[in-house]
């Protein structure tokens, strides 16, 4: 067919040629409009399939072998405190934690498995918490957190946006309303930890998000006390717990920065906590936990991406093996045209 | 072609005749009481849409008929409502917004140029009679205020600003010149006359005459009026001669004036201006039906939420009055009761109704709203490349290939039946005079000359190779019997026409060239021929022709004219020779003229020209048959009342006319027959023996006999000689039924002898226009479809327009196979509209088929690259591309799906809601695009060296169920890990909603782009940048929304990427998530290979062409056919008398000689 085309368009051409048209319409050639810009046209050859698998394999289970010993390394010692710090007898625990005349400190001791290096992370993690929840996670006016000026602006912040007279309520919102109220206090040998809780919140958000001249107003003045009361006189920016907190988690399980411990704790110390258990999670059957931890580069303690890097590596060399063995049963040259549907029925016959 | 020609004439002829209540009533020169009664049109035209002030509203009304477009509209107003509020204001209505507007500033572009257009139309000047003050005069006024009633005056090459009737012209006798190229394309002159009675009065004093004419239509070819002057009584027929339309231009006359009877919307060229009805391409129609079950996938995934979140609500209901999350009573406001009230709490029953329709909101991209416009942009580019493709272009027509209908490219790649019109598509339209048997003498097969030079005045523009023989008996052989028979032959061909000379210098002073003018090249050619044996035909008017006979200047006067119809299927001319004799002179078509001749008068030549034509049409030529009588003079004078009271008639003077002419046109003497070649245009056989290959039946249907047919048909190579032919032309209903049947018999006896298609014997139906009247008539359609779809090949001769409409609607009704009509003629509008596919032949035949087509292009043979290559490409990057829109959106709901589970089924999403929106708009839609539009799988020199790798297309390969199941399949395990392997690794961590909903929005654009990276399949560099760029353009709109301190995610990105993690896990997700797919393409491409692949590795490696021998497979089966052919009851045995139903040839080879046509 080309050579006729071509032999067509030539005889066409030479007509054209002896008396060229003044308009001709012809579109001009270029390697874009007659779709043949230079390309490159890869082709899955059993080399290359076979070569990517391996390059995978090769390069996964490193990965998951690094990932997988920089969990191992990772000292974490978990503490399940909500139902423990009930006093034994208490049925109605929502009752005990809503009656603010009893008094809710507690005390726990942890055992240290390991040498923990410092930094130490305290955290505290709440289970089926949802800080996801559409109601919540909503619940909040970021234009007021940082702009005096815009302290009426309560939009979003539903139900906690004013107080019951209709002053506006900074900061305002469910998230604010709900922080974080339990206190912890490390004691080893009798001799206090001290918890650095400056800087555990990002400092992007201490910058510009949060300013350094809102101050917290008629906040936790309603007659259901949501969580912490703040202290009126320090500037947004530097109430670093609201700070963490309003980072709403990404799931309904999850941890929060209390503090870092600069001293290394060694094999079987004990650490007395004393803590405050003021915040109500009986109601919805929360957990509460505190959490030591060391941190890599991968975070916490989860072995999860190492497992995962080595299963997807020992997967791809299985596949490299399995592809390599069927190109070998059942070879095909490759660009063969007696394997072309037309050609293959004849040679059927 | 007279009869293409003819019979479309027929079908526009406007068949109800002209009575007095609905006529329009003008008053010549007086348009105000013209218009004072009756609400006509002024001239003013419009062909803008929208003015300012309507375009807004109208242009949304229609875009909204988009049903997609209300489904996200009902969206977006769901979205306001303060319980629903998912998204933001500016959020849920952009996406539509963004959509919308992009089409109103295409429509608003193309609506202003419409505008610019108007205006200059309407500001031209035309010369209007004014009425006022000391005597009439000509005043220039602007187009837009010529009123219908008003005299205008035109000069040589002004366009006419309205439809007019001729009064009077710059010539004697009345005749006007127009060129009608922007009505109907034609370049040749149309004559139109203005009437004797009107000829020689100024126009002012026709002040008070009142034309009556049909009201207005679109018929361009047919008018109905009379014309009564004042103060007579007697009215003056008026007919499609003596209107010339609005868009013509006059040429060649100083000047004519006319009255307005029609103007600005109601000419008949607005009334044209109609574009080709709306057609929708079949992968669209497919595509609703993936919709659909997308829509279904939505609505499970919803009613999943709903239900869930409802267990939730349940399971949860004790803590949810003091979860700190939750908060069901707002403490702060109390109600009457002095209780708190609930927060935004309705009950569970309303909550779930709540969150399904929130769910629906927040998954509504799962139907992809940028597919619309996707498809319209990939479109857009598809047609700038084909219109762009050089090998498109036709050089001889100097036309581009044009898309008139943007919206069935992909169509082009499912082609499975095209049927053809043979004159001026499949044959180039330029007639050639090569035979001519007169008085029973054959002068065909003699070697021809050119005319000796010198002597001669007259130099037609078609040269014709004459017969010296004949020349020698023309000039020498006056007194024989023959040579008197042979002058009046020439006579003949020189006076039954419609052809105007124009007369033009030559080169040399002494010569003058002669330039015939006429609407049928079938005449044009006759004349020329006629000139060439020195019978030149100089001077038309309509009382007279001034004919050169060997260089003797004799004058015919032309008394009737019986113009041409479709039922007669001949015309008529009588003459008053310079003898004082009157002499009726007819052609037509053999079937037509031998009714009507005097066999008994000379029954030898009867017979031997009957033979001549038989030859003639085998050769496949189109034939005339020439006769005359000599009138007597009572004759004439019968005729002659008769044919003006018909002429006059104003009922039904078309069927009077029609009887005057049948009645006089009877025992005329055989004068001879002519031969004209229809040459094939270029490459035709070689393309549609490349169309049958890529597995296309051809069809092909046309008005010539079906001698003349099946010659052409060997002549493309349409038919072939191991080809089994089935041959139906009854000519009652009866034989034609048992045609049918025995026809039936046939086929299947053959299907059952072959179970292996390679060893089917392919079969050949013939079939007329007569058979077709009994099939359409009655119910056997389903018998003829089913005979036709047993066929390779089908021809279809002597079918009228709207027959061949009829057939392609055979088809399309009862299966599902694409067609494909092609044609260049006015006859071929019914049959384009009708087909899925319409494409016009920009050639010859005027512009008609060009109007209603979807595409045009120059030549037939253009077809093998548009389907072969345009169409393949054009349909498996359109079917690759809406699979992967609905892929790459699924993808990205079920990402937001798996999250909703967490969430305690509250619709929240830690993508932000800008990346939701910017996602299907800005994230992924560049690349898919671009890939549609430049992605090649195949070469060009490889589809058109395998045509049979069309076959994808029509299979609905690239296209179908299965591949949209795998593809969500797939959908469903990437959206699986790119959602799980983040939360697994960010289970019980500090990780915050936002940070995570970033790395999401990032592994999920990732995946989808190299998803379509890997199928990609030509890299160049645009690709390239599409692809990674758009990864890019992601990556910098997520750390852009993260720099606004205000959105409760600032700066999370940039914290994110600050961490190992965040980089193993997208390293991960990736690799994970394109595993499946990586393997799947890697096992089907190496151990289920498709044809596509096969070619596509040989192109690569560059194996040179061992291409098993085709000729091997068609030898088998002529073999076979042979032994075959002696099962075949009817085999060859044809009935002597003529009357035969079926006939089965079974061609081989040897038996083929005698029919070998002559193409050289």
């Amino acid at each position: 067919m080309d050579s006729h085309a071509a032999g067509s368009s030539s005889g066409g051409s030479g007509d054209g040629a002896a008396q060229p048209r003044r308009n001709s319409r012809k579109p001009k050639y270029s390697k874009f409009t007659q779709q043949e810009l230079p390309a490159c046209k890869p082709i899955l050859t059993p080399k290359w399939v076979i070569s990517v698998f391996v390059l995978v394999g090769v390069i996964f289970v490193p990965i998951g072998i690094v990932s997988l010993r920089a969990s191992q390394q990772v000292v974490e010692i978990v503490d399940r405190y909500d139902d423990a710090c009930v006093p034994a007898g208490v049925t109605d625990k929502l009752a005990y934690i809503r009656n603010d005349s009893i008094p809710k400190a507690c005390t726990r001791n942890l055992t240290i498995t390991k040498d923990m290096k410092q930094p130490i992370f305290v955290y505290y993690q709440l289970d089926n918490f949802y800080q996801n929840h559409r109601r919540y996670v909503k619940s909040r006016n970021d234009g007021q957190l940082r702009d005096k000026s815009k302290a009426s602006k309560t939009d979003n912040c539903d139900p906690e946006a004013k107080t019951v007279d209709g002053k506006p309520i900074v900061p305002c919102g469910l998230i604010a309303w709900s922080l974080f109220n339990d206190t912890y206090n490390l004691i080893r040998n009798n001799e206090t930890l001290s918890v650095d809780k400056k800087g555990i919140s990002w400092k992007s958000d201490r910058d510009h998000k949060f300013g350094s001249d809102v101050l917290p107003m008629n906040f936790q003045k309603g007659p259901l006390q949501g969580g912490k009361i703040l202290d009126s006189k320090i500037p947004l920016s530097e109430q670093e717990d609201l700070i963490v907190w309003m980072r709403t988690a990404a799931l309904p399980t999850f941890r929060k920065l209390y503090g870092r411990i600069y001293v290394d704790l060694k094999e079987n110390d004990t650490i007395t906590v004393q803590l405050e258990n003021n915040y109500n999670t009986y109601s919805f059957s929360g957990k509460k936990k505190l959490v030591l931890s060391t941190a890599t580069w991968i975070g916490g303690k989860n072995d999860f991406l190492g497992l995962a890097y080595l299963t997807v590596g020992g997967i791809c060399f299985f596949l490299a093996f399995a592809f390599t063995l069927l190109y070998l049963i059942k070879p095909r040259k490759m660009g063969d045209n007696s394997y072309l549907s037309w050609n293959r029925a004849t040679l059927g016959r | 072609m007279a009869e293409d020609h003819g019979s479309s004439r027929h079908m526009s002829a406007s068949q109800k005749e002209l009575g007095d209540e609905d006529a329009r009533v003008v008053r010549v020169a007086d348009a105000a009481r013209t218009n004072e009664r009756l609400d006509l049109a002024g001239n003013a035209v419009r062909t803008a849409k929208y003015s300012p002030l309507t375009f807004l509203p109208r242009n949304l009304f229609e875009q909204f008929h988009r049903l997609a477009y209300v489904y996200f509209l009902v969206i977006a107003v769901l979205n306001q409502l303060p319980q629903l509020a998912v998204f933001g204001r500016g959020a849920s209505v952009m996406p539509l917004a963004f959509v919308l507007l992009v089409t109103a500033v295409k429509d608003a572009y193309e609506d202003w140029r419409r505008h610019r257009s108007d205006r200059a139309e309407n500001g031209r000047l035309a010369a209007v009679l004014s009425p006022g003050g000391g005597g009439a005069q000509f005043v220039p006024t602007e187009w837009k205020h010529v009123r219908v009633g008003d005299v205008v005056r035109v000069v040589s090459d002004e366009s006419l600003p309205a439809d007019m009737v001729l009064l009077a012209t710059s010539e004697p006798t009345g005749v006007a010149y127009v060129q009608t190229l922007n009505l109907d394309g034609e370049s040749n002159l149309k004559t139109r006359y203005a009437k004797q009675e009107t000829l020689s009065t100024p126009p002012e004093r026709l002040a008070g005459a009142v034309i009556r004419s049909e009201r207005p239509n679109r018929n361009i070819y047919g008018f109905q009026a009379n014309l009564e002057l004042e103060g007579e009584t007697r009215r003056i027929p008026l007919g499609p001669s003596n209107i010339v339309l609005r868009g013509c231009e006059l040429k060649n006359t100083a000047w004519a004036v006319g009255v307005v009877v029609y103007a600005g919307r109601e000419t008949k060229a607005m009334l044209n201006n109609a574009g080709a009805p709306k057609k929708r391409s079949r992968l669209e129609t497919h595509m609703n039906r993936e919709t659909l079950f997308l829509s279904a996938i939505l609505v499970v995934l919803c009613s999943i939420v709903a239900a869930l979140s409802g267990v939730w609500l349940h399971t949860h209901e004790e803590g949810l009055e003091l979860a700190q999350f939750f908060h069901k009573k707002d403490y702060l406001r109390r109600d009457k009761d002095n209780d708190y009230r609930n927060y935004n709490y309705y009950g569970i029953a309303a909550q779930i109704v709540f969150i399904y329709l929130m769910a629906v909101i927040v998954f509504q991209i799962m139907i992809p709203i940028s597919l619309y416009i996707s498809m319209e942009l990939v479109r857009l580019g598809q047609a700038y490349f084909m219109i762009r493709d050089t090998r498109l272009y036709d050089e001889s027509s100097n036309s581009r290939f044009q898309c008139r209908a943007l919206n069935i490219n992909e169509d082009l790649g499912q082609i499975k039946c095209i049927f053809s019109d043979k004159t001026g598509t499949l044959t180039q339209n330029k007639m050639e005079f090569r035979c001519a048997s007169v008085d029973g003498i054959d002068y065909s097969d003699i070697a021809r000359q050119r005319p000796p030079e010198g002597d001669r005045i007259w130099e037609p523009k078609i040269s014709v190779n004459t017969d010296p023989e004949l020349v020698k008996l023309i000039r020498d052989g006056a007194d024989t019997e023959q040579g008197t028979q042979t002058r009046e032959f020439f006579v003949a061909l020189a006076t039954c026409n419609t052809i105007v000379p124009m007369i033009a210098d030559g080169l040399d002073p002494k010569k003058k060239v002669i330039d015939y003018q006429g609407e049928s090249p079938d005449e044009q050619a006759l004349v020329s021929a006629a000139a060439a044996y020195g019978f030149v035909l100089v001077e038309r008017t309509s009382g007279h022709i001034v004919i050169d006979v060997l260089g003797e200047k004799l004058r015919y006067d032309v008394l009737g004219l019986h113009e041409f119809d479709s039922d007669r299927k001949r015309m008529s001319v009588i003459i008053g020779c310079p003898d004082k004799s009157v002499k009726l002179f007819v052609k037509g078509a053999d079937s037509s003229m031998f009714g009507v001749i005097d066999k008994t008068v000379n029954s030898d030549v009867v017979q031997s020209t009957e033979k001549h034509l038989h030859s003639y049409s085998s050769l496949g030529l189109r034939t005339l048959v020439i006769g005359m009588r000599e009138l007597s003079q009572e004759e004439f004078q019968e005729w002659q009342m008769a044919y003006e009271k018909a002429s006059t008639a104003l009922l039904g003077r078309g069927n009077q006319l029609r009887n005057v002419a049948a009645n006089i046109e009877t025992n005329l003497r055989l004068l001879g027959a002519t031969g004209i070649d229809d040459k094939l245009q270029d490459g035709v056989p070689e393309a549609i023996e490349k169309l049958r290959e890529a597995g296309i039946k051809v069809w092909v249907l046309t008005g010539d006999k079906q001698e003349t047919a099946i010659s052409i048909g060997y002549s493309c190579k349409l038919l072939t000689r191991d080809m089994t032919q089935i041959v139906i032309n009854s000519r009652s209903r009866d034989s034609c039924r048992k045609s049918l049947e025995d026809a039936i018999a046939m086929v299947n006896k053959y299907q059952s002898f072959s179970t292996d298609p390679q060893l089917r014997v392919p079969l050949a139906l013939i079939i007329d226009g007569n058979s077709l009247v009994y099939i359409f008539d009655t119910d056997w359609e389903e018998k003829l479809f089913e005979i036709a779809i047993a066929c390779d090949v089908v021809l279809c001769c002597r079918v009228a327009p709207l027959q061949k409409a009829g057939i392609v609607d055979l088809i399309k009704k009862r299966t599902s196979d694409m067609t494909l009509a092609i044609g260049d003629g006015a006859n071929d509008v019914s049959m384009i509209q009708m087909a899925d596919v319409g494409i016009g032949i920009s050639g010859q035949e005027g512009r008609q088929a060009v109007m209603a087509s979807d595409f045009a292009m120059g030549q037939f043979r253009f077809l093998v690259p548009l389907l072969l290559v345009h169409g393949h490409w054009n349909y498996q990057r359109m079917a690759y591309m809406i699979l992967y829109n609905f892929y790459r959106n699924a993808t990205f709901v079920f990402v937001l799906f798996w999250y909703v589970l967490y969430t305690g089924f509250t619709l929240t999403t830690a993508i932000t809601e800008w990346s939701s929106v910017l996602y299907s708009v800005i994230y992924t839609a560049v690349p898919t695009i671009v890939v549609a539009i430049l992605d090649k799988d195949l070469s060009r020199r490889t589809l058109l060296k395998y045509p049979q790798l069309y076959g994808p297309g029509q299979r609905e390969e690239n296209y179908n169920l299965r591949l949209f199941i795998f593809i969500m399949i797939d959908s469903v395990w990437q959206s699986l890990a790119c959602f799980f392997i983040p939360y697994l690794a960010y289970r019980k961590s500090v990780i915050d909603g936002s940070s995570l909903g970033d790395l999401w929005t990032l592994s999920v654009v990732i995946l989808v782009n190299i998803h379509l990276a890997m199928d990609v399949i030509r890299w160049n560099w645009i690709t390239h940048v599409a692809i990674w760029g758009s990864i890019a353009a992601t990556w910098i709109c997520v750390m852009i929304i993260d720099s606004i301190p205000i959105m409760p995610g600032f700066w999370a990105i940039y914290k994110v990427m600050g961490t190992g993690l965040f980089w193993a896990l997208l390293l991960a997700v990736t690799v994970v998530g394109m595993i499946p797919h990586f393997a799947a393409k890697a096992f089907s491409e190496y151990f289920i290979p498709s044809d596509i692949q096969i070619a596509r590795e040989m192109k690569s490696q560059d194996f040179h062409d061992v291409t098993r021998p085709e000729v091997q497979m068609s030898t088998d089966n002529i073999k076979w056919t042979r032994e075959f052919g002696k099962f075949l009851p009817l085999s060859l045995s044809q009935d002597a008398a003529g009357q035969h139903n079926i006939i089965l040839h079974n061609i081989n080879l040897g038996e083929c000689c005698q029919c070998q046509p002559r193409w050289s």
